[in-house]
């Protein structure tokens, strides 16, 4: 994915810049809004990301300089959470917007959500080693070991498995299973993993649901796992 | 500059007539004595005009009548003279009062200038007046004329009186009027200034009592006790701002220490844990670990941080958007479904009951947010076991969702005061284990509450908390709309 980062503030800048290369992202950085015009007219993105408040150009001047010559997706990053601010940068043509302090996992889920978009259908059945989930009949093995879940448990996973190798924060997961568009501070999301986990995860080999401590949870297979 | 200081100096003063009550009570004072004197005065000059006109016309008619006796008998040019002597004795020798007999026979005639009695304005009861050279006196007369009698024809006798002297005495009367109108118009004025500062006294007193308030000393209030009935409604109504302006100053207050409390937690063991990891060689996974802490810490500024940006934009009266007509039912069964693991593993159950089919006109997600915060906040406060009721009534065009947990009786002292932020029942309290919250989570619902133009409430009988929020009911909601079209 070549990303373009249009952030004025040299920290966030710099680690938007480390953590989205080590994603595996192509990463330009422009420091202000005349560079960052420049950047965006001149080559083509997948996705740009825009901070509102800028010198020189602001964001939202940038936006719409953009938007009179092409459609690459935009999220925008506002400090002030404002409702004028969040409507103003969707009407002008943004795809989406986070407001600071945002959490760098949240702004990866946006990135591959917008990339996503528009790509065709999902598939009906997901496998990870040796499990295998057929979404559609909601059934779940694991080698050939059938596992009942209940709805929600089955969401659950779903959820994890559809995004396999990326990390979910707690208030994702929330969104995603629950429709739940908040920090809930709650300890629901690892009684629920918690249960999830003894059900299809705990009494096989290899493992797959991890917990990233302070981040999330994430369903991947790992080398240190894997049968020897 | 100096004139710019000038003009506003003056600018200033005339603003300073047009406010003061003092001057503005004089000017009325004096307004009304001058009307009322000037209708008195008016009045009493016309009374005077009258009288003295009056009085002079008797004196015309006297001496009329008394000639008119004289002539009427005599018909003779001999005794004529006699008639001519009594008029000459009769006419002083000021010429206030004059005399003229008309006729056409020269032998019975009397008077100076009798051509002139020609120009003589003549009215149909006898009154006249005339106009005398060479100084212009100006005379009021009366005319009658007398039958013929023996050798003497019909005269007209013609008596005049000067009207110099009234008209002097008005004149006198009228100057004498206008000082005294215009000193007693004067006198009012001053004594009004005394009355209007007499009167405004209170009022001073409570200025004065109102400028030696200080920020300080917010517990001060004004004195109502000695105050007049007009100014008492507004020294307590002062009061009453100012008791509240105090409520909302100490908790502010309260909630700025508050805040700096949570968020040193936090920033304490990110500095600490910090300069512990840094001060020896450590390995890369001893690292990770002090950095996965700091992120834990991070994470739980970022989100105090958040709550408070939202309870600050609740506070500045943002209203919520996005409404969409919702079963109300039919959100708190998904919000409870949200919570399905945790209640299965305490082994708590939620009944729903009430109006299953009340809707209302909400922003779902920050429905669901204070909702989830009531469940979370029953939950944590309920024992393994426990049954949790959430009641829908619909009401007085509002939706209540009340959240009943078996629990502790609550002092009533701080039933209202759950709804503050960073509140704690028992202070010393802080069971971090089971508390997610950092005591916002209350805070929220009233916000939310409150952004859809509904209240909170918290009740506690009979080992029962009940906590409630509202939102207006669907008909509220498009009256509300209806009204703002």
């Amino acid at each position: 994915m070549k990303l373009l980062i249009v952030e004025d503030e040299l920290k966030t800048a710099e680690y938007l810049h480390k953590g989205l290369s080590e994603q595996g992202c192509a990463v330009d950085v422009a420091n202000n809004g005349i560079d960052g015009q420049h950047l965006a007219l001149e080559y083509d993105y997948d996705v740009i990301v825009l901070d509102a408040m800028l010198p020189g150009l602001d964001g939202f001047a940038l936006l719409r300089a953009l938007r009179g010559v092409k459609q690459t997706p935009v999220i925008m990053l506002t400090a002030r959470d404002r409702i004028e601010d969040r409507v103003r940068g969707l009407h002008e043509g943004a795809d989406d917007y986070l407001v600071k302090p945002f959490s760098f996992l949240e702004l990866l889920a946006r990135l591959q959500a917008l990339q996503r978009r528009g790509r065709s259908q999902e598939p009906s059945q997901l496998k990870l080693a040796n499990l295998r989930i057929d979404l559609l009949a909601r059934k779940v093995w694991r080698g050939t070991t059938r596992i009942d879940l209940t709805a929600k448990e089955f969401s659950l996973l779903g959820v994890l498995a559809r995004r396999q190798g990326e990390i979910l924060s707690k208030t994702a997961i929330a969104e995603l299973v629950w429709d739940m568009n908040f920090d809930s501070n709650t300890n629901i999301v690892e009684v629920a993993i918690k249960r999830l986990r003894t059900k299809i995860d705990t009494p096989y080999t290899p493992k797959l649901l991890h917990t990233i401590r302070g981040m999330g949870y994430v369903m991947e297979l790992r080398d240190e796992d894997s049968p020897t | 500059m100096s004139w710019n200081c000038a003009t506003r100096t003056v600018r200033r003063e005339r603003g300073n007539v047009k406010r003061s009550i003092t001057i503005r009570l004089v000017l009325m004072f004096a307004l009304a004595a001058l009307v009322t004197f000037s209708l008195i005065g008016a009045a009493l000059y016309g009374v005077l005009v009258r009288e003295l006109i009056r009085h002079q016309n008797d004196d015309l008619n006297l001496n009329l009548q008394n000639l008119r006796y004289s002539i009427e008998h005599v018909g003779i040019a001999e005794r004529w003279t006699r008639v001519q002597a009594k008029m000459d004795t009769l006419t002083p020798s000021d010429g206030r009062l004059r005399f003229w007999v008309l006729s056409d026979d020269p032998r019975f005639q009397y008077g100076k200038g009798l051509d002139r009695i020609e120009g003589m304005s003549q009215e149909a009861d006898g009154h006249g007046t005339i106009l005398l050279p060479p100084n212009g006196q100006m005379l009021r007369t009366l005319s009658l004329r007398i039958e013929p009698y023996e050798d003497r024809p019909a005269v007209r006798l013609i008596v005049g009186v000067d009207v110099a002297p009234l008209e002097h005495t008005l004149h006198a009367f009228l100057t004498a009027l206008v000082l005294l109108l215009l000193s007693a118009v004067l006198v009012v004025m001053l004594l009004g200034y005394w009355i209007a500062h007499l009167g405004l006294q209170p009022l001073k007193q409570l200025s004065k009592e109102a400028q030696g308030l200080r920020p300080q000393t917010l517990s001060q209030r004004l004195h109502t006790e000695n105050l007049p009935v007009e100014l008492s409604d507004l020294a307590v109504a002062f009061n009453g701002a100012l008791g509240r302006l105090q409520a909302a100053y100490q908790q502010l207050e309260a909630f700025n220490a508050d805040v700096a409390h949570e968020l040193r937690t936090p920033l304490a063991n990110l500095i600490g844990g910090t300069q512990v990891a840094l001060s020896r060689q450590r390995t890369a996974p001893q690292f990770q670990e002090v950095l996965q802490s700091n992120l834990e810490e991070l994470d739980r500024l970022r989100s105090i941080i958040n709550d408070m940006l939202f309870l600050a934009r609740a506070d500045q009266g943002e209203a919520a958007t996005g409404l969409t007509e919702a079963c109300v039912a039919r959100e708190v069964n998904k919000t409870i479904e949200f919570f399905e693991f945790v209640l299965d593993d305490k082994g708590i159950t939620v009944a729903v009951q009430g109006e299953l089919s009340a809707q209302a006109a909400i922003n779902i997600p920050l429905f669901r947010r204070a909702l989830s915060n009531l469940l979370q906040n029953a939950i944590e406060h309920s024992a393994a076991g426990a049954c949790l009721v959430v009641e829908i009534r619909n009401q007085a065009e509002a939706v209540w969702i009340r959240v009943s947990n078996p629990g502790v009786r609550i002092a009533a002292t701080h039933l209202p005061r759950l709804f503050d932020r960073f509140y704690r029942v028992d202070a010393s309290r802080h069971d971090e284990g089971l508390h997610h919250g950092h005591g916002l989570g209350l805070a929220i619902v009233k916000a939310v509450a409150s952004m859809h133009g509904g209240s909170v409430a918290a009740i506690s009988v009979d080992g029962v908390t009940t906590i409630a929020f509202s939102v207006p009911s669907l008909e509220a909601a498009f009256e509300a709309v209806a009204h703002s079209t």
